[in-house]
């Protein structure tokens, strides 16, 4: 190996090719540093020796702070929404992190966990009265009854792999919701779905409030955490890693491949349906609609843009992903935060040196200007639409963007154009690259003041997709995943 | 490296930096017109009213729908009446999870009064107890399952709608009737609304002696010639309880092109400019719109504002213009428009005619007294032609 | 027997449908190993340029250009404007992301079929459209024998299907481009050191994929009549499912799937219950998997060890 050419300039992530007397993969890797440099490294490095307890511990009790600083309701939901994601995202990232399985069926075990917590737990099973079974018994059994699904599910990997196993996963996770809907309604609630479930009853209290639930789910993510993390430094961890890397080599190396590709599932399953225990709990009614498809993108989103294979990305990632979409997306103005803070933290990073991001943010404001006034003296009902959101960014950018009266057609134009430049900005570069970003900018915060605020719902899900494009673009492992070497 | 890191950071920053700005949620609006944004006045009658619906997502066509007809009302009530009405968007993309948290995220928004929607009955059902410890009016223009308002758990729920076991029945009892066929095909679409009209429905045909074909498919399906290679020459009738009439439109283009000559009755799901099969039979909670002369006005609104309605938006502009109405007269009485004199202006709302053709009333338990039904049969040009009005 | 030519014509057009979705599926996972999650929105906004194409031309029921020519108009835009945009795809969201783990695409993939579906939304609205072709290619034409009838549609859209599932199983197989198409697929940088330009062979596989994709949806709107913004995403589920259980990165397996899907559903739909429809194929579709896990067509994966 030590014989082998490096090539100088190794900083660069992605190799422009294979070069002739290049180890393809120690080029690659060999300009990484271990730590950061300057402060950053140290805080690295110090960080390093705090034992992972202590860690969970301090964010456990910086979560237990946030309802505190919350003021209503809503707050609550969304943070309660935030840690579901977050069990899912850890959940989830047993099968596809460490073991390397595409379960793309995952969210049928949520919806398993919830649809058994409710069916212990309500007036569905033998009427009138049904079956009310304590909170300690109902969700370890169903837990381990989505294990036993689990283990049922995953059966096929015995001769399926990949992509093959990942579509016998996704009949099953649509089945689920065929299944449910469809399937014994006067037992499972059909489209109705199952009603009026008791909530949850721990340590004497029952619990009624979003506040309580928020409690409860921080307790069981860092227990969660926890057991995953203990699981993760085992042996049952590190033949999840050698199953992921090469199945052929860990077989070869005595370990049980099959059983611990079943494990990965199983307890990814338990994980999930312990959720799904909460989620029916909460929300007092489960419906088959909750648990289809688009969700399960979401969980994968969030693992993915977080760091799959890394229990603090799955954490952050589903955190993040939920808090955007459901705190800041729902409402107009902060969706705004996130259009403008999402440019301008790419530009940041993109653009160096300073002196050149500073002279495109400046010509940008000066073209902005120059338009507005030119386009004011020709017609001035073009100038009439304010921008449709409040805010402090809409009234600063109030006279400075082009919002005709009536902004329909001009800005579904203005949105297409914006779409095409954006995609031709990626192809040229250079100097003509600043040129065109200024233009490309301007029309971006026209198009977002006039359309896009007026249709909130419709723009909550055009960012979603944009934000997932430019994080994986960004950062394809993730926020806190650590590249790896894939041989394919 | 460094960059990313710093991309990290700016992340961060950015999101306690506005979460600190969130946790007053109440600064967001979103205006329905360039008019409603010039409140720098202080005007007279200002209040935020909330819309919940599908405005995404698979049934985004009834919810955009909806979503158009609201704006609609509160434009031209505002106009009307001189008041300052905001109207807010949640889209719940029929779920009923997601209705949990856009509830909530109203009913922390201390300045949002009354609200419209949700669409669909589960949603009724998983936020009718919040909207009740809130104490904020709702009024659905779609919601139709009877234990909405029998059950007593959504004390604050109005609906301008008739419900499943009055329609169902009644549409039933037409058939049996006038149509009086010998076997007939009833297919529903795996949603709520159409299991429980079904269920309404097929007891009051077996009753009649008519030999019933219940089949069912997911509303996601959009060729049916499969199903319509199914039905047989004796099946006169088929009912189709389906909430998307353009699957409606495209089950009669199967029957005609495998030239069977069932007759499509279509519940108020159907009704819709998308829905145009000749001989067809759509029941419907409203007269069409087009026909009435003193809603020439708003017909023509709408036309320009959504070509293609159907029966989605009209129930939804009433429902609007209860709330703005109760609005209006709350602040004519001198009171500042809160949760609750808003609630009691809804609940003594009492209107001689309104777009659906006839007066709203509510009962104690939120149901429109006096729910008209109307029967329309298509010609052969494809309009809608009433037949009969109970 | 008629009942079951019937619905065997019913699968055929569903299933030829499906099968043009997933031969673009199957070609670019084949390339790049990419499942490609906005590939079924492809198939939607072709749907949609055809639409506006008639429209263009006076609309279902007053077009002012004959009807073959209006077809060839439909198919020619749908199919080059949806390979662009799928070239514009790639360039932008995917070529970044040649060298990332796997599941990075896929993130990206699923961001690039949020922006279109809601980008469609956002442009058009959320009401259905009607191609209504009935009123330029009427029901009359076609084959009619006593309870048999199948629409000239159909027919046109099973023959065109098969047509262009021979065209690119021969443009693979004897032309140069698709020589170069394989050899990518097989290995990307022995192929790049023998000299094939890899990122124009990409560009051109994703071209074709989403041209196909394009065409079929047009097609889907001439049968269906009813188009809307979300239709790619149960079709490109589906077409998914198709490609893997015919064996992924095999075009014949990708053809083969399709068809055995879209029978399988009108057939059991047909006969059995039109409720667990999907269920049913569902269960199919597992024993086929289980029994061949290789896909129906596909090659037994080698373990490079």
């Amino acid at each position: 190996m030590s014989t082998e050419q490096t090539p100088p300039a190794a900083e660069t992530d992605a190799p422009q090719g294979p070069g002739v007397g290049v180890d393809e993969w120690v080029a690659r890797s060999s300009g990484r540093r271990e730590y950061a440099p300057g402060r950053l490294g140290d805080a690295q490095r110090v960080l390093e020796r705090v034992p992972w307890w202590v860690i969970l511990l301090a964010a456990g009790l910086a979560g237990a702070c946030v309802p505190f600083l919350t003021t209503n309701d809503f707050q609550l939901q969304i943070g309660i929404n935030a840690m579901l994601l977050a069990i899912l995202a850890v959940g989830l990232n047993i099968s596809v992190g460490w073991a390397g399985l595409l379960d793309l069926g995952y969210v049928a075990f949520y919806g398993f966990g919830a649809y058994g917590y409710a069916l212990v737990s309500s007036n569905q099973l033998n009427p009138p009265t049904g079956i009310h079974w304590s909170t300690y018994i109902s969700v370890p059994v169903v837990m381990i009854a989505a294990g036993f699904l689990g283990v049922a599910v995953g059966w096929p990997s015995r001769r399926l792999v990949g992509d093959y196993l990942a579509i016998v996963t996704l009949f099953f996770g649509e089945a689920f919701v065929e299944f449910t809907n469809n399937v014994a309604p006067k037992t499972l609630g059909g489209p109705n779905g199952i009603v009026s479930i008791d909530p949850y009853k721990v340590f004497g209290t029952t619990i009624l409030t979003n506040k309580g639930y928020f409690y409860v789910l921080l307790v069981l993510l860092v227990l969660t955490v926890g057991v995953l993390h203990l699981l993760d430094t085992s042996r049952t961890g590190r033949a999840w890693r050698a199953v992921r890397e090469d199945t052929l080599a860990s077989s070869l190396m005595t370990i049980p491949v099959f059983r611990v590709k079943l494990m990965a599932f199983a307890f990814g399953a338990a994980v999930a349906a312990m959720a799904g225990t909460v989620f029916a709990a909460q929300q007092i009614n489960v419906f088959p609609t909750d648990f289809a498809t688009p969700f399960l993108i979401l969980i994968y989103a969030g693992l993915i843009l977080g760091g799959a294979g890394s229990l603090a990305g799955a954490v952050l990632g589903g955190l993040i992903l939920s808090v955007t979409l459901d705190g800041f997306l729902r409402s107009p103005t902060e969706a705004g935060y996130i259009f403008y803070g999402l440019i301008l933290a790419t530009m940041v990073v993109k653009i160096r040196p300073w002196l050149r991001l500073g002279a495109i943010l400046g010509a940008t404001v000066v073209f902005g200007i120059i338009v507005h006034t030119i386009v004011k003296a020709i017609s001035s009902s073009a100038v009439a639409g304010g921008p449709q959101s409040s805010g402090w960014i809409s009234d600063l950018v109030h006279n400075w963007v082009v919002v005709p009266s009536n902004p329909t057609r001009a800005g579904n134009i203005g949105y297409v154009l914006l779409l095409v430049l954006v995609i031709a900005l990626v192809q040229v570069k250079g100097r003509w690259r600043d040129i065109l970003m200024v233009p490309t900018l301007y029309l971006a915060a026209c198009v977002w003041e006039g359309v896009l605020v007026a249709q909130p719902s419709i723009t909550r899900q055009i960012l979603l997709g944009v934000i997932l494009i430019v994080m994986m673009n960004a950062r394809p492992n993730g926020l806190l995943g650590r590249r790896r070497v894939e041989v394919v | 490296m460094k960059g990313r890191i710093i991309t990290a950071a700016f992340a961060l920053t950015a999101l306690v930096a506005a979460g600190c700005g969130s946790s007053n949620s109440s600064s967001s609006t979103s205006s329905a017109a360039a008019s409603s944004t010039t409140s720098n006045t202080t005007k007279a009658c200002a209040a935020t009213i909330g819309i919940e619906g599908p405005f995404t997502g698979d049934v985004a066509v009834l919810g955009q729908e909806q979503l158009a007809f609201a704006k609609l009302a509160v434009d031209m009530d505002n106009k009307a009446n001189g008041t300052n009405i905001t109207l807010v968007q949640g889209d719940t993309q029929l779920d009923p999870a997601q209705a949990t948290t856009v509830t909530q995220q109203f009913t922390s928004n201390s300045k949002m009064v009354a609200v419209v929607g949700p669409a669909g009955s589960q949603e009724v059902q998983a936020v009718g107890p919040l909207f009740g410890r809130a104490g904020i009016a709702f009024i659905t223009g779609s919601a139709t399952n009877p234990d909405l308002t029998t059950s007593g758990k959504n004390p604050t729920f109005f609906r301008v709608v008739s419900r499943d076991d009055v329609q169902g029945p009644q549409d039933a009892q037409y058939i049996v009737t006038h149509l009086k066929p010998k076997k007939l095909m009833i297919i529903d679409d795996q949603e709520v609304y159409s299991t429980g009209l079904t269920s309404a429905m097929i007891p009051v045909f077996k009753k009649a002696g008519i030999q019933v074909d219940h089949e069912s498919v997911s509303q996601k399906v959009t060729d049916f010639s499969s199903l319509v290679a199914k039905v047989d020459p004796q099946t006169t009738v088929v009912v189709l309880p389906w909430q998307v009439a353009a699957n409606a439109e495209q089950f009669g283009k199967n029957l005609a092109e495998q030239k069977k000559k069932a007759t499509i009755f279509g519940t108020d799901g159907t009704q819709s400019s998308s829905f145009t099969i000749p001989g067809s039979y759509v029941s419907a909670f409203g007269p069409d719109i087009n026909s009435i002369p003193a809603d020439a006005a708003i017909a023509a609104a709408a036309k320009a504002a959504y070509p293609k309605y159907g029966t989605f938006g009209p129930p939804v502009f009433a429902a609007t213009h209860v709330i703005d109405e109760a609005i209006s007269s709350v602040c004519k009485s001198g009171q500042t428009p809160s949760r609750a004199n808003v609630l009691a202006a809804v609940k003594g709302t009492s209107e001689a005619t309104s777009i659906l053709g006839q007066p709203i009333k509510f009962d104690n338990h939120g149901d429109l007294i006096g729910a008209k039904w109307f029967l329309f049969k298509i010609n052969d040009k494809g309009q809608y032609k009433l037949v009969t009005n109970t | 027997m008629r009942f079951f030519i019937q619905e065997l014509v019913n699968g055929l057009t569903q299933g030829s449908l499906y099968a043009l979705i997933a031969l673009g599926y199957s070609m670019v996972y084949g390339i790049l190993k990419l499942l490609n999650f906005a590939h079924g929105d492809l198939y939607m906004v072709g749907a949609f340029v055809g639409y506006f194409v008639i429209q263009w031309f006076g609309g279902s029921t007053a077009l002012v250009i004959p009807v073959p020519l209006l077809l060839l108009f439909m198919f020619l835009l749908a199919g080059g404007g949806v390979g662009m945009l799928g070239v514009a795809i790639e360039r932008f969201a995917y070529r970044p992301l040649r060298n990332a783990p796997r599941i990075a695409p896929l993130i990206t993939a699923l961001g690039v079929s949020f922006l279109l579906e809601n980008s469609m939304l956002l442009l058009f609205g959320a009401s259905f459209r009607d191609y209504n072709t009935s009123a330029f290619i009427p029901f009359s034409s076609g084959i009619h024998i006593g309870v048999l009838n199948i629409s000239l549609t159909r027919i046109l859209v099973i023959v065109l299907s098969f047509v262009l599932m021979l065209g690119l199983r021969l443009l693979v197989d004897r032309t140069k481009l698709g020589r170069q198409m394989r050899a990518v697929a097989e290995d990307r940088e022995a192929a790049e050191m023998l000299g094939v330009n890899v990122d124009y062979t990409i560009s051109m596989t994703f071209f074709l994929g989403s041209a196909l994709a394009g065409v079929a949806g047009v097609m889907a709107g001439l049968v269906f009549n009813q188009i809307y913004t979300l239709m790619g995403f149960v079709a490109g589920l589906k077409a998914f499912t198709a490609a893997v259980v015919g064996g992924i990165g095999s075009i014949a397996g990708a053809m083969l799937g399709g068809l055995l899907i879209g029978i399988a559903e009108a057939m059991i739909s047909g006969y059995i219950s039109s409720t667990y429809t999907n269920l049913i194929v569902f269960g199919i579709l597992i024993v086929v998997m289980i029994l061949r896990p290789q896909g129906l067509l596909g090659r037994a994966p080698l373990q490079k060890v």
